[in-house]
């Protein structure tokens, strides 16, 4: 039984985006075993000690954690559904229909569906849960996929079970005498308490299932959804990190190979001479660590300030593979916000920069030039500039021979536009005479295209 | 090595008496590593007791602490064994004239290469093997606290090669075959979120986070450790320090900070914070120029709020 209620919550908790391998299921379940279930605390340490591993999992771990004990720990809530039958017999199981019911059932429904409420009326704590089971066992729940729709499965279960006859009584009997008038009080009072035992069975079921179908759903649509329609999401933070890591992890690995190969004959030799000349220990050659340097200009004016956002988050999220990331932003004025960044994490940290420089009235031209009056010197073949804006120079000298000389002592120059190709000379925008100074143009409008930019960012990056 | 635990407060009541003054969490998470032989993930920021839990927690076992500090370019040979090349080649020069004298009734290449062949491995025997940190753990005469520090430093490479050793207790050498431990090491891993572990690293671990810890246990924790301050400049210390860490600093403050500076307040004698000991002595406590500008100017406004109650 106990066994079961874990696993059920390693389910939810897979639900909530945490992976828990089977293994780590088993641990758990060896842990809670060896901890009891007598303090609540110790049994939920206990738990999260083998089940969480990132710290990030931690706040999802909670919740799920709250919801699916509901507040008690597994026996008491057995204890407390006894509790609740009982009470509901001492008072006399206020529905129960005896003789009074004879003058109720006038005009009442059918005689078998009132043997029907009768059955249920009268059905003890456990008989009414059981009769709960039953009608939940005849729904699919597995098509559950957003949150709002539990209410719904909630009055269906409730219906299920036969419920919309003690409604049809409540109000008949509110109609009625005084002393109907109360009955029908004990059983509003009786009915929410089943409502609420049912809000809480679908509840657990929408964890189970719903949960993890309705994020991947979230995810796919936050992947594809413009830069600037993404502020609606607010799981979008995790997501950005969770694929930047998938990337990292990705470089990462291939960053490492091809750490040996070739024999380094001098230092080979070089050590022998401990030896009395036996080349004991070989020395392989290695590759020098790459040192590669990302400069990331961004348009922060409001047309392009989401997608800015964004980039950057993700830039900063891959610290690991991309150490030397530095960063400038402009709108009405340039400057440089690599600080900001070091400082901060990353979604405050754009805040601040926003709130500092964003403003209208882009100067590519005036960026261009201040970009190479700070940083012409430390352009060399290892740097890549990525420029993210629309190009929109409100009629201003583009100066396109300046981002002629950033690509001549740069290793490339990337330029990223948040607007759709057909766009990009539309209007003031001026991205023809940009373009053929930049090795990569392309759009970045959703997720998904940052993502495979950012990809082939460290593929080409790996090429140094 | 201490087979029995009788329960999670039997390790908070033993590590308190060591001075290690730590949270019912902590000493959970050591409790089901020790019974469930796992090995336990501890994560934190610097500087919160991360390596001093793992010697409490060998103290506490009563088995000797072997540890194995990581760093960039740590390969196999220094984590976990390594043949001691120089011995060998004395052995051989030493004994060049014995193998000589031992091969001149041989009148074939064959013969001699079989003969030396009945030698067998002498060249690579126990005596010339030198066990580094990882394989004294698994042959330890005694069970033991293998501590494997600040693992996110070490390369990818050596954390995929440590899962044999983190799920089965043991590893190969391919000299020798598979080496397996003699007792079930209790095992630590320290990391300082450098990078992102992997996630099969993180598969086979308990997982404990230490985060920087609340006012009345980190007071608990200078009193033990620092008796000689008094009561009352304790809790203000403390209400300083934790005041700080809500800053907007650059490296915060560590419990490993919180009593160097107790420490210091002791040799000098304070008997209250006040504007002068306090910017005297913050350098020990915050460790960049910046955040030592930044709180000096934050001292007077909290002095007046706090300081004087």
């Amino acid at each position: 039984m106990l066994s079961r209620r874990l696993s059920e919550f390693v389910q939810a908790l897979r639900g909530a985006g945490l992976r828990v391998s089977p293994d780590e299921a088993a641990i758990a379940m060896q842990a809670v075993a060896l901890v009891g279930y007598d303090s609540r605390q110790r049994f939920h340490d206990a738990l999260a000690v083998s089940l969480v591993k990132e710290e990030q999992h931690r706040a999802a771990f909670e919740t799920t954690f709250e919801r699916y004990f509901e507040g008690h720990p597994q026996g008491q809530q057995e204890q407390e559904g006894d509790a609740a039958g009982a009470e509901a017999g001492s008072s006399g199981m206020p529905p129960a229909l005896d003789s009074a019911d004879g003058d109720g059932l006038e005009g009442s429904p059918g005689e078998q569906e009132g043997a029907e409420l009768n059955a249920l009326l009268s059905s003890s704590a456990e008989q009414l849960q059981q009769r709960m089971a039953e009608a939940a066992a005849g729904m699919d729940f597995t098509r559950m996929e957003v949150m709002t729709q539990q209410g719904l499965y909630t009055r269906r279960l409730l219906m299920n079970m036969g419920m919309g006859a003690v409604d049809d009584r409540v109000l008949q009997l509110a109609q009625g005498s005084a002393a109907d008038e109360a009955r029908a009080d004990s059983l509003r009072e009786w009915r929410s308490q089943v409502r609420e035992q049912a809000a809480s069975l679908v509840r657990r079921q929408f964890l189970l299932h719903g949960a993890a179908k309705g994020r991947e759903l979230r995810e796919q649509t936050m992947r594809q959804v413009a830069f600037r329609d993404l502020r609606e999401f607010n799981e979008v933070k995790t997501l950005v990190r969770r694929m930047a890591r998938r990337l990292a992890s990705a470089h990462q690995r291939r960053l490492k190979v091809a750490k040996r190969g070739q024999l380094d004959a001098r230092r080979t030799l070089g050590r022998s001479i401990r030896h009395d000349g036996v080349p004991v220990s070989l020395v392989w050659r290695r590759k020098p660590p790459h040192k590669s340097r990302v400069m990331v200009i961004c348009d922060v004016s409001s047309s392009v300030s989401d997608a800015a956002r964004f980039l950057l988050q993700f830039l900063y999220a891959l610290n690991d593979v991309l150490p030397r990331v530095r960063s400038f932003a402009f709108a009405s004025q340039f400057d440089e916000i690599s600080d900001d960044f070091q400082r901060y994490p990353p979604d405050v940290a754009v805040g601040r920069v926003l709130d500092r420089l964003s403003g209208s009235g882009t100067d590519y031209g005036a960026m261009l030039e201040d970009f190479l009056g700070r940083c012409e010197r430390e352009l060399d073949r290892h740097t890549t500039v990525i420029i993210l804006g629309d190009a929109r120079n409100n009629y201003l000298p583009e100066r396109a021979e300046l981002l002629g000389q950033i690509r001549r002592r740069a290793k490339q120059v990337w330029w990223l536009n948040p607007e759709a190709r057909r766009q990009w000379n539309s209007g003031d925008a001026v991205m023809a005479s940009y373009l053929p100074h930049c090795r990569v143009a392309h759009r970045c409008a959703n997720l998904n295209d940052l993502e495979r930019l950012v990809d082939s960012l460290l593929t080409s990056l790996r090429a140094d | 090595m201490k087979t029995r635990i009788d329960s999670v407060e039997d390790i908070t009541r033993n590590f308190a008496e060591q001075g290690y003054i730590c949270s019912d969490q902590i000493a959970l998470a050591i409790y089901l590593a020790a019974q469930l032989h796992k090995p336990v993930l501890v994560e934190g920021p610097p500087g919160v007791g991360k390596t001093e839990l793992a010697k409490a927690a060998a103290a506490f076992l009563e088995a000797p602490l072997i540890r194995l500090q990581c760093y960039e370019g740590l390969d196999e040979s220094r984590a976990l064994y390594e043949w001691k090349y120089g011995k060998q080649l004395l052995y051989t020069q030493l004994l060049r004239d014995k193998l000589g004298g031992m091969l001149a009734d041989t009148d074939s290449l064959e013969a001699s290469m079989s003969r030396l062949g009945d030698l067998g491995e002498a060249f690579y025997s126990e005596t010339f093997l030198e066990p580094r940190p990882l394989l004294q753990a698994l042959r330890s005469e005694e069970p033991a606290v293998l501590l494997i520090d600040e693992i996110d430093k070490a390369d990818q490479e050596f954390e995929a090669f440590l899962l044999e050793l983190l799920s089965d207790f043991q590893i190969s050498i391919p000299e020798m075959g598979t080496v397996k431990a003699r007792h079930q090491p209790l095992v630590l891993l320290t990391s300082n979120d450098q990078r992102e572990l992997s996630d099969a690293l993180k598969r086979r671990c308990l997982h404990l986070y230490i985060p920087y810890p609340e006012a009345s246990h980190e007071a608990a924790i200078v009193a033990a450790r620092v008796p000689e301050l008094e009561a009352e400049l304790r809790e203000q210390l403390v209400a300083f320090i934790q005041y700080l860490r809500e800053q907007e600093m650059k490296k915060l403050p560590a419990i490993s900070e919180t009593l160097d500076w107790a420490r210091a307040l002791v040799l000098l004698h304070a008997d209250s914070l006040d504007q002068a000991m306090v910017a005297d002595t913050l350098n020990l406590v915050l460790k960049t120029e910046q955040d030592v500008t930044l709180a000096r100017e934050l001292l007077p406004a909290w002095l007046r709020k706090f300081g004087k109650r």
